[in-house]
């Protein structure tokens, strides 16, 4: 179109611009400039992540995440594809079971693990009564990951649906044709064409896990993911120079993964977090 | 499709796992709601007491999610749908690295993003005491969900084209948006609505740092309810919260399943097409009888293009510079192979492109350069026809008039005109989607002439149609043009579209005009071979001129004769000749022997490709009934003043 519409383009821009400049770009910087002001300046980043505690608390956060991360791609890919390639009855409303805790927030996730396996869980309760021996897995590590695990399984159904749906079938059915096993055609066809679904999605569920924190603080505030230990660094110690550049250094690494995600999938991300 | 049994129930396994591991704790929590003593069970007897209690302790969060939540919709749609709209228009550098931006709920985490706002913010005490220090951090984490829900929709719909068919019309950029962008949006704003709306109601990363014990959102009020070490209150709780939140989930698979409907529907036309192949065999029977009864448009302006030339920003040279001229209501037809410049021609005389600088289009003694499309009252017809789908036919027709500000009664009486004129009566109230590609073609016309527009312009209307009603079609506008009297420019790689349309036909080659002239020059004297070659087929035979003779190596012809071969003694050229100018002639009378490599029936005419005697086959066609044989001499003579001899 003509360039004479430039203006009110601009205009158009004004209202989302305005609320991201005043509500995210300048206090990110004061944000920043907090966590250099304290008397090391940048050292503070250096001493923070070579204090151990930290440093442990970041490997643990890391690690729980792409490990949460693995596991929904497989049930939710598997699920997926599963639920876009078969007709049968009562499909439609496993589709809608499976996708129903998509609005819980965390906090209501963490509650639904606390019904699972807290200390009057369901399966405290059946393991009791099978080795009189009371499992209570939700206040810990294993709780926060059933939890995380919760949080993603319908986001990523959703996602691998929507890409399941848009693969040609006749590609399997030519693989099908041409003697190839159901396994190869998993391998050959269907996967190298789910990649960017299930690359964006993987990349979403592994920074929403690096930084939620409804979950890990409904469950317990104890356990050591980095978003408690920022909570507890801010509110109960006070110590803000160092929460800041906690923060600063989570969301680089979950901006940096998306990013990377993006360039490797080569398309916008599904807004499905 | 036949599957292995064991891997389908291996793969339901699964699925059901996960939909166990998901749905016990909802049921548990449910049970717990409302079960007297959740640790003796059901058998303490059902109870709503629970719920009742937690009514009186945190209906007040309940509300102010609610409020927050419409608030945060509210300013989301205001900031989100118009920035969606920019970055969907101005694909730049700039909007993708924008887009980046737009990842950022999802990077940074909700806890650093609140801390930086009370950082900058806390201070002011009156700000940080209410709910609205809690609504900027909802407003900051939504909106991108909001506009990457309508960035999807619109880039699927071709927004763009839809927008340049409303400024031929005449409507402004806020028209534009007011009344074709956002309505064909809705999908995508409702969606995006939904989400932000439920996002809101359920954050909890920025709103725990940002809540006062005044100002207890929900989620705050249901970690309160779960702290309260009550299992019971925990779970009346998240009963009412599921609740309230299943209407909304409801709602979002309910907008998914109407975009589905509409894929579906996209699909399914081949089954309607049995339906409409036959109103289309109803139409062509009237499809002659279009001028009937319209009074003849007062006759169109002529047009003056000066110097005209494009470059794209990225360098591309589209159009070299160039002078022409079309005379008021002529018909001109723009054709050249796909990437010659002839759209960008067109799309500069109707204005949706400018020429670079220097460059000049007059319409009549008026410099129209500067004017964009929206004031330059040309009507336009647009490859996808770009109708509006959130208009049925009638209202699409009368768009330009309401643009314009006619009346409703002004309106009414131009829709009639032109759905009798285009014969399209009983479609007044169809939507666009129940339309046949020959219908949308009348449409698209209807809605570009209902103006009354000095000129017209058509981009390649008929491409989309298949061959046999492309011919219907053709036929029609031919009469239509030919009784209104309006300046048209009709652009199309097909030659036959533009011998039979055009008062005059402007042959493009690379960004430059290769020949201008009537479809007779164009055929019988193409200025350089190009024309000859994209117009019609030509035989060409490399020869040397001997004793007034043409000579090459299956035969000769006389020099006299052929007053159109300029060539001296002993010099080689290339002669040309189409293939009616051949006939087959008696052993011993032709200019050429050769033998038949191919022949195809035509029914009318029988083409034959002939080898031997020349580098290149010839193709010559012949009118008999006679069947021939591969291999089978023919004596071929050749019209000689048809001969021509062309530059490179």
């Amino acid at each position: 179109m003509k360039n004479s519409n430039s203006t009110n383009l601009i205009l158009m821009t004004i209202p989302a611009v305005v609320i991201f400049v005043a509500f995210f770009l300048l206090p990110m910087a004061r944000l920043a400039l907090v966590s250099i002001q304290g008397p090391d300046g940048f050292g503070l980043y250096i001493s923070t992540l070579t204090t151990p505690r930290y440093l442990e608390t970041l490997l643990y956060t890391f690690l729980l995440s792409v490990g949460v991360t693995i596991v929904t791609l497989i049930i939710s890919g598997i699920s997926g594809i599963f639920l876009t390639r078969n007709e049968f009855p009562g499909r439609s409303i496993l589709i809608s079971m499976l996708t129903f805790p998509l609005a819980f927030p965390g906090v209501v996730v963490g509650f639904m693990i606390i019904l699972l396996a807290g200390r009057q869980g369901l399966v405290g309760q059946v393991t009791q009564a099978l080795t009189t021996q009371k499992v209570v897995l939700a206040y810990s590590m294993t709780g926060l990951f059933l939890g995380y695990l919760y949080f993603s399984i319908p986001r990523v159904i959703i996602t691998i649906m929507a890409a399941a749906e848009k693969i040609d079938i006749s590609l399997e059915e030519a693989a099908r044709s041409l003697g190839a096993s159901s396994w190869r055609v998993i391998k050959d066809v269907l996967i190298p064409a789910l990649t960017p679904g299930l690359i964006s999605s993987g990349a979403i569920c592994f920074a929403t896990s690096m930084g939620a924190f409804g979950t890990a603080f409904t469950l317990a505030t104890n356990i050591d993911v980095l978003p408690i230990v920022i909570y507890t660094e801010f509110t109960l110690e006070a110590n803000i120079a160092t929460a800041s550049a906690l923060s600063i250094v989570l969301g680089l690494i979950t901006w940096g993964v998306l990013l990377l995600a993006r360039s490797t999938a080569g398309e916008t991300l599904a807004a499905s977090g | 499709m036949k599957r292995n049994a064991i891997h389908f129930y291996t793969q339901l396994f699964i699925t059901l796992l996960a939909c166990a591991f998901l749905i016990i704790p909802i049921v548990q929590s449910v049970l717990a709601g409302i079960t007297e003593n959740y640790i003796v069970g059901i058998k303490s007897g059902l109870t709503f007491r629970w719920i009742e209690e937690v009514w009186r302790l945190y209906s007040d969060t309940i509300f102010r999610s609610i409020y927050i939540g419409l608030a945060c919709l509210s300013i989301t749609l205001i900031a989100g749908v118009p920035a969606a709209y920019f970055m969907v228009v101005k694909k730049s550098r700039l909007t993708r690295l924008l887009e980046e931006f737009l990842v950022i709920p999802l990077a940074i985490p909700g806890l650093a993003i609140a801390l930086a706002i009370l950082i900058s913010y806390g201070g002011f005490r009156s700000f940080r005491m209410g709910w609205l220090i809690i609504l900027t951090g909802h407003v900051l984490f939504t909106l991108p969900f909001m506009i990457r829900s309508v960035i999807a929709v619109m880039s699927s719909i071709n927004i763009h084209e839809m927008e340049e068919g409303a400024a031929s019309l005449g409507a402004k950029f806020w028209h534009r948006f007011f009344y074709i962008v956002v309505p064909n949006s809705i999908p995508g704003i409702l969606a995006g609505s939904l989400m932000v709306f439920t996002l809101s109601i359920g954050e909890f990363n920025l709103t725990w740092m940002l809540h006062t014990p005044l100002t207890k959102t929900l989620p705050v009020g249901l970690a309160d309810s779960y702290a309260s070490m009550r299992l019971e209150i925990g779970s009346a709780y998240t009963v009412i919260f599921l609740l309230m939140i299943i209407p909304l989930l409801v709602g979002m698979q309910w907008i998914a399943r109407q975009e589905k409907v509409v894929k579906m529907k996209v699909k399914g036309k081949k089954k309607e097409l049995l339906t409409i192949s036959q109103e289309e065999n109803n139409d062509q029977i009237s499809a002659t009888s279009i001028p009937r009864g319209t009074k003849k448009l007062k006759t169109g302006v002529s047009i003056r293009l000066e110097r005209c030339a494009k470059t794209f920003i990225d360098g591309t040279q589209a159009l070299l510079p160039f002078d022409f001229n079309i005379d008021a209501g002529e018909t001109v037809v723009i054709l050249g192979p796909s990437g010659c410049g002839k759209t960008t021609t067109l799309r500069i005389i109707a204005g949706l492109e400018s020429p670079d600088r220097g460059g000049n289009v007059f319409f009549g003694d008026e410099n129209v350069t500067d004017i964009p499309i929206e004031n330059r009252s040309v009507g336009m017809v647009f490859q996808s026809y770009a109708l509006f789908p959130n208009m049925n036919v009638a209202n699409n027709i009368s768009y330009g008039l309401k643009v314009r500000g006619d009346d409703n009664r002004k309106q009414g009486k131009r829709v009639n005109e032109m759905l009798e004129m285009m014969q399209i009566n009983d479609l007044r109230n169809r939507r666009i989607d129940q339309l046949s590609g020959g219908q949308k073609q009348r449409v698209a016309l209807a809605r570009a002439l209902a103006t009354r527009p000095k000129v017209l312009l058509l981009d390649e209307p008929l491409t989309a149609l298949d061959a046999k009603l492309r011919d219907t079609v053709r036929v029609e506008i031919d009469l239509l043009l030919k009784s209104l009297g309006v300046t048209s420019v009709y652009v199309t790689h097909d030659q036959a579209e533009a011998m039979a349309l055009g008062d005059r036909i402007v042959v493009m080659d690379q960004g430059r005009i290769a020949q201008v002239g009537t479809p007779r020059e164009i055929y019988f004297k193409p200025k350089n071979r190009y024309v000859a070659e994209f117009i019609g087929s030509i035989n060409r035979i490399k020869c040397v001129v001997k004793c007034n003779k043409l000579e090459f190596p299956g035969g000769s012809i006389p020099l006299n004769g052929t007053n159109r071969v300029i060539a001296g003694e002993n010099e080689t050229v290339d002669i040309f000749f189409r293939p009616e100018h051949a006939i087959i002639v008696k052993d011993g009378q032709g200019h050429i022997a050769a033998k038949v490599a191919s022949s195809f029936f035509m029914g009318d005419r029988t083409q034959l490709l002939l080898t031997g005697s020349t580098p290149q086959p010839i193709k010559i066609e012949t009118k008999g009934r006679e069947s021939f044989e591969k291999g089978q001499l023919l004596n071929i003579q050749i019209d000689q003043s048809s001969i021509i001899t062309l530059r490179e």
